[in-house]
């Protein structure tokens, strides 16, 4: 009887020593899957290798699955869940969570790493919730074969001025891509599609992505943006119903129609588009930077590799724009180890780890002379951080609690003017009131 | 069978009735508290009790009911088609199976996968570029229709439906099939019926049972269709492919809306219920006519 009193006893202690521990430890609620996950792999084994890391603050890692993950992470964190220390968090869902979270002090080097644009994508209210791990924003990829051969023929030359005259309603002359306006790359995609110039080498001049989903919208709305569009005014007033916006609508309708896009480009998001692009059959796309590695790598796209050209978003009448936002990590209301957390994002947002974060695959925007340092094993995240820094920007409004359903409404009303189904009218009114009531204050 | 009083009842239906409460009373006490709050994430333990604006919110909702049309045309032509097509298969390769059983594995292959891939898998297979349907429709005519524009979305979504669930009622059909006594259509043979109306004569008012069944449940499960239609169109164009379950699922998750969600579903529950008892009462009116 002594002997099992013993070894019970001695269970009991080494159960709530190990319980003990694994409340100490840093649990870190990461982005499962793709490069997010491996670089963070790799700085939690180096800060965890570090000597001056207790080991009751020692990282550990913990992904859900992918899919549905905000949906997760949302019941979750609303049920007041204790089970991760720090958890991922998005620049269109920071208002969402910024009630269950606690703001973090990174310490004053932070801004020397990632510039002032750059965290401003993890603040909510003024207060910074989180270290930008990843930044994603749009690049125009377009086939340098194409554009360079249209550019040196007079016969093509006079073609695109007829085509621009008779769709965009003024004679335009090929440019370089990289000083495109919207109606430029316009020009070149009615130029390149075979519905309206049936000399075209390829079958369609671009892909757009117009299917009913969020991200999609981010995609299309520095169309907008670029034209001066915002969500709201300083005031608060809802200005989606403005020129800007009905101009960047109506540049998708009329390519979209003129079928200078796939026809089924209502179901495309970034795998289709990145298809539709690496089947050689496209001139131009706007699309992801993270798509940048998949189409200029020979292996996975062998019928464009080479000759892929990456450029801005074109400029419209106020200027370039291109849609940022960041992926980090902030700290949870009912973290049981707050103190480590912050440590632990503190360090995430030195320089050191940074770059460690940039070399094992992440893609954080950093200042041109802290991404200078990986400039050769990472040239995209220069290209990043410049576009970033120069036409970076996040609607006013799109931080908020329900900047999330905003863009869901969007999608949804602006696939049904696209598809023909809404006017631009129905669908710009249905918008303004669907905000007004998801953004009131 | 045993003919219960009203006594007898009321002993039998306490272990369902204890059941039911154990397991459901909570879930519908809270749903039924929430559907009549403004209640979002924030405030799911305190909800706000404001009376039955969310049930008008939902019933003014044109979205509401584009979503409750597209459901039950959608359950309908699908349980329609597959049950047409089952049967038809069953009783065409019913000498085949009956000689190759191992037919049959190969035949259920699509049940074996999960709704959400089949719709990720028809992704890529009408895609444009890289999807075998589209290549080969270029290749022999020079054109391809666009198979998930807001014209064609839906009869796709019908085929991809029907082409998936149509080996269950041809598993349930094959089986009641050869359930039927072969004297009956031996004794029919003999007096002369032809091959026709043995099927219709005989088999098939045999095998109305499971007609009956299989119809419902597939009616049942088109009805309330979500994986394949999200993976595959995200419910657009416009939300021209929303069906009752993503219009719930999108007001819950995507709009924070979770009055409004559970006040949806418990319209949907209602409306099924009605259904249900209506087709209790007309299967026994049908029933008392026969007799």
């Amino acid at each position: 009887m002594l002997k099992f009193t013993k070894i019970t006893l001695s269970a009991l202690a080494l159960v709530i020593t190990s319980l003990g521990a694994a409340n100490a430890a840093v649990t870190v609620l990461g982005w499962p899957g793709g490069s997010e996950e491996t670089a963070l792999r790799a700085v939690a084994e180096a800060y965890n290798a570090q000597s001056g890391v207790a080991d009751a603050d020692k990282v550990e890692l913990l992904f859900y699955s992918r899919d549905g993950f905000y949906d997760k992470l949302q019941a979750d964190m609303a049920a007041g869940s204790s089970a991760f220390d720090i958890n991922l968090l998005a620049t269109y869902s920071i208002g969402r969570y910024a009630s269950y979270m606690e703001p973090v002090d990174l310490g004053p080097d932070a801004a020397k790493v990632f510039g002032e644009s750059v965290l401003k994508t993890m603040q909510f209210d003024g207060k910074q919730y989180g270290v930008p791990t990843d930044l994603s924003l749009h690049f125009m990829y377009y086939r340098k074969d194409l554009v360079d051969a249209l550019i040196a023929d007079p016969a093509a030359k006079a073609k695109y001025a007829e085509i621009s005259e008779k769709y965009l309603g003024k004679a335009l002359e090929p440019k370089a891509p990289d000083s495109w306006t919207w109606d430029d790359w316009a020009a070149t995609a009615l130029y390149f599609a075979k519905s309206v110039n049936p000399e075209s080498p390829v079958r369609y001049g671009t892909v757009l992505q117009m299917k009913n989903l969020l991200f999609n919208i981010m995609v299309w709305q520095s169309v907008a943006r670029a034209h001066g569009g915002d969500w709201m005014d300083a005031s608060g007033n809802i200005t989606i119903d403005s020129p800007a916006y009905r101009t960047a609508l109506e540049l998708y309708k009329k390519l979209y129609d003129a079928g200078a896009s796939p026809k089924d480009s209502l179901s495309y998001e970034y795998a289709e588009t990145n298809a539709a692009f690496g089947s050689g059959q496209v001139a131009t796309a706007l699309q992801w930077n993270a798509a940048a590695s998949e189409l200029t790598d020979p292996a996975k796209s062998p019928a464009v590799a080479e000759n892929v050209g990456i450029v801005a978003p074109p400029a419209g009448a106020a200027g370039r724009a291109d849609h940022i936002h960041g992926l980090g990590l902030g700290i949870n209301k009912n973290a049981r180890n707050k103190p480590g957390a912050a440590k632990f994002l503190q360090w995430l947002a030195t320089e050191d780890a940074a770059l460690l974060y940039a070399r094992s695959g992440g893609s954080p925007a950093l200042l041109p002379d802290v991404a200078a340092k990986i400039a050769k094993e990472r040239p995209d995240l220069v290209t990043l951080g410049q576009y970033a820094g120069a036409y970076g920007y996040v609607m006013t409004g799109a931080t908020s609690a329900n900047a999330f359903p905003v863009y869901e409404l969007q999608a949804k009303e602006f696939t049904g003017y696209w598809s023909g189904q809404e006017t631009l009218d129905e669908a710009l009114a249905n918008t303004k009131a669907g905000m007004q009531k998801l953004l009131k204050p | 069978m045993v003919d219960l009083d009203h006594k007898g009842w009321r002993i039998f239906a306490i272990p369902l009735v204890g059941f039911l409460l154990l397991f459901l009373g909570f879930p519908i006490l809270i749903d039924l508290v929430y559907s009549l709050s403004r209640v979002s994430f924030t405030n799911l333990r305190s909800p706000e009790i404001v009376g039955f604006g969310n049930y008008g919110e939902v019933l003014g909702d044109a979205q509401f009911w584009r979503a409750s049309w597209f459901s039950l045309r959608f359950g309908v032509i699908t349980a329609v088609l597959e049950c047409v097509l089952g049967l038809g298969l069953a009783v065409f390769l019913s000498p085949l199976i009956e000689k190759r059983s191992w037919l049959m594995a190969p035949l259920m292959l699509p049940l074996m996968v999960a709704p959400a891939m089949i719709g990720l898998m028809y992704r890529l297979v009408l895609h444009e570029f890289v999807g075998p349907v589209p290549y080969y429709l270029y290749l022999w005519f020079g054109d391809s229709p666009s198979f998930l524009n807001a014209e064609n979305a839906f009869w796709t979504l019908v085929v991809v439906e029907t082409l998936q669930w149509t080996p269950f009622a041809l598993l349930l059909f094959y089986t009641a099939y050869r359930a039927i006594p072969n004297d009956v259509r031996e004794a029919s043979a003999i007096d002369g019926a032809s091959a026709r109306q043995i099927l219709t004569a005989i088999e098939l008012p045999l095998m109305r049972p499971t007609l009956v069944f299989t119809f419902f449940i597939r009616f049942i499960d088109g009805f309330r269709v979500f994986d394949n239609v999200y993976t595959l169109t995200g419910s657009g164009p416009g939300g021209s492919t929303t069906s009752l379950p993503i219009y719930i699922y999108e007001a819950f998750f995507k709009q924070g809306a979770i009055g409004k969600a559970i006040a949806a579903s418990v319209i949907l529950f209602l409306a099924s219920f009605i259904g249900l008892y209506a087709l209790t009462w007309l299967s026994r009116r049908g029933k008392g006519a026969a007799s």
